[in-house]
């Protein structure tokens, strides 16, 4: 009887021995690494604020594929990050990881012969998503076109003069959220994919800056951030998501989300809604009853390189 | 010896096919198209809890859409002296008030050419609280689209169904969309040319 007890419990201390991992052994090493620290720096509440945030990098560092942590994970760095936001004096941020809902499917439907060029879903975007400001980062690109021509390599994309000029149109040109994206398929670390709701999204924290996506997208979808992006502090949006617009970082890849952290609440995308015309429509492409499947079901409707086998969910209408 | 490696060959070539057109109808069977057409029921809009009430003054369509119903943006809450009868009625007024009280500030330009509208062409001639068709049914300041509907048909079909003017900030929940009026100037509905609010750097920078 004795022996046999005496037999449980090391077989219970071997158990709790295999329990440490990799992740929690790390954890461990950053909490006695910080103590260290904060015992060499003989400070006050600074010193303290400096641990905090050299704990909080430690543990961002560590942490997994957003594809592959549980909600529980999910939840955690959201909050190390609006900590660490906080630290960094960008103040109070909420940020989401809001999931996709089930029957949804996201498309959008622009009408070339409504748009006047005027240029407020730029706008729109550029302050929603935090774009940085130095290097003028934009999502949407808007070409000035001569009539005829369907190809925006043809057309305009830096007019700057009064619009609409007489015989010409307007083509909205963004990510169009491929079904069979050539950028996820060249992205070697898995960085970034299509989420269930249709939104090709870039964890930002896996991108290590390669730029095959770049390279491999045929419609100039993707930005890369050659520079630490710069927002003044009062114009930065604070309604963030993970995957879409919280704050990137030099060196990593980013692109429209077709404002996630708008749409998985129902909200129309900042373009869509910036739009003074009317020719931006966005919506469910699974709900038969919805705008985008009135277009795609009675307006003349076309995608762009539709012969690339891509399959963007973004298709361009005439009245 | 060489008939086994034929044979082989064969075996090889028929698997291969199998498989590639396996492939081909599984890359087939997931496109944006199918999934479109396979999707027949409609997606509960209302579930979307965020999507909540606006704060803009709302009143129900007296069309229909898809064969349910549907909010426009109110508009007599936006003109300034509404309701016109206030003023229009058989009262003397002084004439050194006529440029406040008359509407000198409206220009009218909307019509083909040379060929304007009038004032009395869209509202009513007798009560002046409200539009007139071409019936002459009366019409109210909320719900424009039934007048301007009369002339710009191929629009007003678009906008019931969606690819004419636009929803009110949410894609989900109850349906609501801009009046005509909420975009278009009655008086003069064209859009004007302008500056754009920003520009874009060139491509190669």
């Amino acid at each position: 009887m004795n022996s046999s007890r005496k037999k449980e419990g090391q077989m219970k201390t071997k158990k709790n021995e295999k329990k440490t991992t990799r992740r929690s052994f790390m954890k461990n090493l950053s909490v006695a690494a910080a103590a260290g620290s904060a015992g060499l720096v003989t400070g006050g509440c600074v010193s303290l604020e400096k641990t905090e945030e050299m704990g909080l990098k430690w543990e961002e560092y560590f942490k997994k594929n957003y594809r592959l942590m549980t909600e529980e994970e999910k939840g955690e760095t959201v909050a190390r990050l609006e900590r660490l936001a906080k630290l960094k004096g960008d103040g109070d941020i909420q940020m989401s990881s809001q999931g996709p809902r089930e029957n949804v499917l996201y498309g959008y439907a622009f009408n070339i012969s409504r748009c006047k060029g005027y240029m407020d879903c730029v706008e729109a975007c550029v302050k929603e998503n935090n774009l940085d400001r130095t290097s003028k980062t934009q999502y949407i690109r808007l070409f000035e076109m001569d009539s005829g021509q369907l190809d925006p390599t043809t057309g305009d994309g830096k007019y700057h003069h009064e619009v609409p000029v007489e015989n010409k149109f307007y083509m909205g040109v963004q990510c169009y959220h491929c079904e069979n994206a050539p950028c996820i398929k060249a992205c070697p670390t898995k960085a970034t994919w299509r989420e269930p709701d249709g939104i090709v999204v870039v964890d930002y924290d896996w991108c290590i800056g390669c730029r095959y996506c770049l390279a491999a997208c045929p419609y100039w979808g993707r930005r890369f951030n050659w520079g630490e992006p710069e927002i003044p502090r009062e114009e930065m949006n604070r309604k963030q998501h993970y995957l879409g617009n919280r704050m990137r970082m030099k060196g990593v890849m980013e692109k429209c989300t077709f404002c996630v952290q708008r749409t998985r609440q129902g909200k129309l995308p900042a373009c869509a809604e910036a739009c003074p015309t009317g020719s931006r429509v966005f919506g469910n492409l699974l709900d038969p009853d919805s705008e985008i499947r009135f277009i795609l079901k009675h307006k003349k409707v076309f995608r762009f390189k539709e012969e690339l086998g891509t399959d963007p969910k973004f298709w361009y209408f005439i009245d | 010896m060489k008939k086994i490696f034929l044979c082989s060959n064969l075996l090889f070539l028929v698997l291969g096919t199998m498989l590639l057109s396996c492939q081909a109808a599984m890359a087939s069977g997931s496109t944006v198209m199918d999934r479109i057409h396979a999707a027949k029921e409609p997606f509960d809009n209302m579930k979307m809890e965020t999507a909540y009430q606006l704060p803009v003054k709302t009143v129900l369509a007296k069309e229909s859409y898809q064969g349910g119903t549907f909010r426009v943006l109110a508009r007599k809450d936006s003109i300034t002296r509404f309701r016109c009868s206030v003023c229009h009625t058989e009262k003397k007024m002084l004439a050194r008030d006529g440029a406040f009280f008359t509407h000198s500030d409206i220009e009218i330009n909307h019509g083909r050419g040379d060929d304007k509208l009038a004032c009395i062409e869209c509202h009513d001639e007798k009560d002046r609280d409200f539009l007139r068709d071409a019936e002459g049914k009366n019409i109210d300041f909320d719900h424009s689209y039934r007048l301007c509907g009369q002339c710009h048909f191929r629009q007003k079909r678009d906008w019931l169904g969606g690819a004419h003017g636009k929803r009110e900030a949410y894609w989900a929940g109850e349906r609501v969309v801009r009046n005509c009026t909420s975009c278009h100037s009655p008086h003069s509905p064209a859009f004007e040319t302008k500056m754009p609010v920003t520009y874009s750097l060139p491509l190669d920078q």
